[in-house]
């Protein structure tokens, strides 16, 4: 406690560009972090929607792709990707990937942390979507087409506006995970918080002459996440009551835990 | 298809052995997780404000820092604070830890559901307050949170991944797989055996929780 506690051992984050260091390291997640979720989301929308579909063609193998990619540790899927992705793939994101991103983001390797992350979160988040929509009951769906609505128009205006409200809190709590697993591409050499801190408390002597311990270095780096992800998780409670007060239902909502397997399909409809 | 095989046969000493050292951290952490997750729990749901709040910071705290900084801090940043600490005891208490916090919160939705009368019925019998979390309460708080622990554990197995080829040295699964793919060079192959072990954990555990859940449901 002593040792926590001690001034000397937190001069570091003051001297020199220390915490700057590290906060340019956490932009980076957030980068990688920001383009997954998006990316993870319209991928996991396109796999619920191929999942739920009545053309058992399509969804027998979407339900065995989503499945495996689920099942997968994420770090397993960014060592995997790391080592075996095609060179001309890396060298073609190298290429082409936007100016307007930090330089860390420019190698290609950050090609497979990104394609990772993806696969593993819109595999989840397709689970999660599926539940979302299958939570709404068979009437809304019928009375859709009976008024003569085609298929997407039925799905854009009345199944996934209410099945995706339901999802809120469990496709947060998804991309809070996310958020946390953006740390695991520092095990493929990407310039990200983590190595940062790595940097900081093993060469302290090049930044500012102050050693920088590692405990306290990666108990700041942990802060940095909390906050985000508690303003994250606070967002969505907001966005959810809002929205309970607007419809004024009780929606029987898709409960989220990390990694929800939202196969329980069975929680969120009680029979 | 004859590579694949071979990989197989002549590394099956690395993967068995990793999958074992996998199996064996993800049961001790889940042996810390369900013990402190019901502490937590319990400072949860106890009419104290104090208590609440303590649980909360924890829950809070072990729920949004990322797993691998976790490790990073008790591992690396305990031994140069001067604490002999093991792999495996940094290792398992980060991922123990880590759930804990998750299990906790599971578990409390499930003490909601238990129901105030009940609760109620039980302390005016002159039950003791801790008697009736014991005896009433989480019994049936972990019957209904069956679900929701079993991917839990299945998030633990994935997550146990990262032990290993963090800075602790474990290994386990992948990091073997690693060691594999360093002498072969045939990384298609290694970690397409890698993943079957992975599969055949989480599936196994999908099965056995689905059991569960049958046996213990509880009808309402």
């Amino acid at each position: 406690m002593t040792y926590l506690f001690d001034p000397v051992n937190w001069e570091w984050l003051w001297s020199g560009n220390n915490l700057r260091f590290l906060l340019e390291g956490f932009a980076v997640n957030l980068q990688i972090a920001a383009v997954a979720m998006v990316l993870s989301l319209a991928f996991g929308l396109m796999l619920a929607l191929l999942r739920i579909s009545k053309v058992r063609l399509i969804s027998v193998p979407t339900g065995i792709w989503v499945d495996v990619f689920r099942n997968l540790p994420v770090i397993f899927l960014i060592l995997y990707l790391f080592l075996g992705l095609p060179e001309s793939w890396t060298n073609a994101y190298a290429d082409a990937v936007p100016g307007f991103f930090s330089e860390a983001l420019q190698s290609g390797f950050v090609l497979a942390g990104i394609l990772a992350l993806v696969l593993y979160n819109s595999a989840v988040l397709a689970e999660i979507m599926r539940s979302g929509i299958l939570s709404l009951e068979r009437g809304q769906s019928d009375a859709a087409y009976a008024l003569g609505l085609t298929y997407f128009q039925a799905m854009r205006r009345v199944i996934l506006p209410q099945g995706l409200r339901r999802m809120v809190p469990a496709t947060v709590s998804q991309l809070i995970t996310l958020n946390k697993d953006t740390t695991l591409v520092s095990i493929i050499a990407i310039q990200e918080v983590v190595r940062h801190g790595r940097i900081l408390s093993t060469s302290g002597v090049f930044f500012g002459e102050v050693q920088a311990p590692v405990l306290q270095v990666f108990i700041v780096i942990g802060l940095m996440f909390i906050a985000v992800n508690l303003v994250l998780s606070r967002l969505s409670r907001r966005l959810e009551i809002r929205e309970r007060k607007r419809t004024a239902i009780k929606a029987g909502r898709v409960t989220g835990v990390e990694d929800q397997v939202a196969a329980e399909t069975d929680l969120v409809t009680p029979r | 298809m004859t590579g694949l095989w071979e990989v197989l046969t002549e590394h099956l000493p690395e993967f068995s052995s990793g999958l074992w050292v996998t199996f064996r951290l993800v049961v001790i952490s889940l042996v810390i997780a369900m013990s402190v997750g019901t502490l937590v729990a319990s400072l949860r749901v106890v009419p104290s404000a104090w208590l609440n709040r303590i649980g909360g910071v924890y829950v809070e705290f072990f729920r949004n820092i990322p797993l691998l900084v976790l490790l990073i801090i008790s591992f690396a940043g305990l031994r140069r604070a001067g604490v002999p600490i093991s792999p495996w005891v940094a290792g398992t208490a980060s991922l123990g830890l880590y759930t804990a916090a998750f299990i906790a919160e599971a578990l409390r939705s499930g003490v909601f559901a238990v129901g105030r009368g009940q609760i109620d019925a039980a302390l005016s019998l002159g039950l003791t307050y801790p008697r009736v979390l014991r005896r009433i309460v989480l019994p049936q708080a972990f019957r209904t949170v069956i679900p929701t622990i079993s991917s839990l554990v299945i998030a633990m197995i994935k997550n146990s991944a990262i032990i290993g080829v963090s800075l602790l040295a474990l290994p386990d699964l992948l990091a073997e797989a690693r060691i594999v793919n360093a002498e072969t060079f045939k990384t298609n192959e290694t970690f397409f055996w890698a993943a079957v072990g992975y599969l055949l954990l989480t599936g196994t555990a999908t099965l056995a929780f689905r059991y569960l859940e049958r046996r213990y449901q509880v009808r309402r």
